[in-house]
């Protein structure tokens, strides 16, 4: 990743979603973006110009956008018609994002669309995040890494986050991921983890 | 095994490339019916031993071409659905009630201080005719203002009875349990037609209760009765020791006729009759 100064930046034209500059680097925010934060947490994380990823939970494609300015090509699923019309703008001005708008919790819909990926990263506010990781698994090439934004708050409001994140973990290694590291993202992000897992 | 991609279809003897333009294509992504327990993720190089691309970038830029009038197409359809409409008209509607209620508060205060004879027993009025008083009498900006006031309640009034009328159209059902503009404002918290129709009855009961539900769940406070349907006279016009009852009666009724209006989208007269016969009997005191 590229650092400024103790300051995560991605390089690439900007203006996507009014970001701070500095020279022609992007700020990537890490209030902002769970990615980001997640970098802040861990400077082991790296993304590679030959990666290809598949990202869940575009939404309005800000993190997207710093993703791509670092990877070869990403595959963005959003359902809500409203995000994707940002999205889209986003693609437009960015070569290697190729917007899908679909259901990450149904893959058959666009299976035919997307390749094998180094990187599955998952930020999508469902209660059953870890059966829609798992059923979108299929297009992870072997030995590559899911990154899992749990929104704990979204599977269950009622229970104690940290229970709701052991869950999920045990859920994943029962099927085949080797947990790497998991993260909570304060202060970023409230209630929310980073799962990192590699598939078997 | 063969494989169908967007590209073409793939198995043991090469690739059968999908002749047509990129509309062409696109039809066919949403038409394949994939079975992912055979599935096998796709790579490029069929897509160029098929003849689709020259190389990794043609590749890309072709993949994107079909994906984003895809994603274009979609969009078009989502927007075109009527409850879409009326949702950003009940949102509308909603903020233009909070506006009209902070400006008039507003304009009362400050013409207040101009004026010292204004008082209290002016505040009893009714807001619009507070302010036809305050835009005839104020002068300068204040006047204005209130003119505005008036005119963005006329719009609110007009509005309402837009919204009013296609939940009617949109919701004929649940319209007629609860009147067209309640009818919006609870599919509005639901998110749209089909969200709400896949609402269990209690859910639909406390929609809009959010605060109080949240703090029942956390803290076991009392749980909330009702939410948005609290609205409707007869849940706010009920005793309160059978309002609870009322309220629950009238979501479970509400829960089918969401339904009735995604999947039949017409009135159904012997529902009707049947549930307002429940609702009614739900508030009588013995």
């Amino acid at each position: 990743m590229i650092w400024i100064d103790g300051v995560l930046v991605s390089r690439g034209e900007g203006g996507v979603y009014g970001e701070r500059m500095l020279g022609n680097a992007r700020v990537w925010d890490p209030y902002r973006s769970k990615l980001g934060a997640l970098c802040y947490k861990r400077k082991r994380i790296e993304l590679a110009p030959d990666m290809r990823v598949l990202y869940l939970g575009a939404a309005h494609g800000t993190t997207v956008s710093h993703v791509a300015d670092y990877v070869g090509v990403v595959y963005a699923v959003e359902v809500a018609p409203r995000p994707m019309q940002d999205l889209l703008e986003v693609s437009r001005r960015r070569k290697n994002v190729v917007p899908i708008m679909a259901d990450a919790a149904q893959p058959e819909a666009y299976a035919s669309l997307v390749e094998e990926v180094d990187l599955l990263y998952q930020d999508v506010a469902q209660p059953d995040q870890a059966a829609i990781a798992l059923r979108n698994s299929v297009f992870l090439k072997s030995g590559g890494t899911l990154i899992l934004m749990l929104k704990t708050r979204s599977i269950d409001v009622r229970r104690e986050p940290e229970a709701v994140l052991d869950e999920t973990k045990a859920e994943l290694e029962d099927r085949g991921f080797e947990i790497m590291a998991s993260e909570w993202l304060e202060p970023y992000h409230h209630d929310h983890a980073a799962v990192i897992c590699r598939k078997g | 095994m063969m494989q169908s991609y967007w590209f073409g279809d793939v198995g043991d003897d090469g690739c059968r490339p999908f002749k047509g333009d990129t509309a062409a294509i696109a039809e066919r992504v949403r038409s394949l019916r994939i079975e992912m327990d055979s599935f096998i993720p796709l790579k490029w190089q069929s897509a160029a031993d098929c003849g689709t691309c020259r190389d990794r970038e043609d590749y890309i830029g072709k993949l994107r071409g079909v994906c984003m009038l895809l994603a274009e197409r979609r969009i078009a359809e989502e927007y075109r659905k009527k409850d879409v409409a009326l949702h950003q008209m009940v949102g509308t509607l909603d903020e233009m009630d909070n506006v009209i209620n902070l400006l008039t508060g507003r304009a009362v205060d400050w013409y207040q201080v101009s004026h010292p004879s204004f008082s209290r027993k002016y505040r009893r009025k009714p807001p619009r005719t507070l302010m036809k008083t305050i835009s005839r009498r104020g002068g300068g900006a204040i006047s204005r203002m209130a003119a505005d006031i008036e005119r963005l309640s006329a719009t609110r009034t007009a509005l309402a009875r837009e919204v009013s009328d296609l939940a009617g159209d949109v919701m004929p059902n649940c319209s007629a349990l609860l009147g067209g503009l309640v009818a919006a404002r609870l599919m509005f918290h639901a998110g749209g037609l089909t969200p709400l129709a896949r609402l269990p009855a209690s859910a639909i009961q406390v929609l809009g209760a959010r605060t109080s539900l949240f703090s029942h769940l956390r803290s076991g406070t009392p749980p909330p009765k009702h939410g948005i349907i609290f609205q409707h006279r007869r849940v706010h016009n009920a005793p309160a020791e059978v309002r609870g009852k009322v309220a629950r009666t009238l979501a479970a009724k509400l829960a089918i006729a969401a339904r009735l209006d995604l999947y039949r989208g017409v009135a159904v007269p012997e529902f009707l009759e049947n549930a307002q016969t429940k609702i009614d009997a739900a508030g009588n005191v013995l």
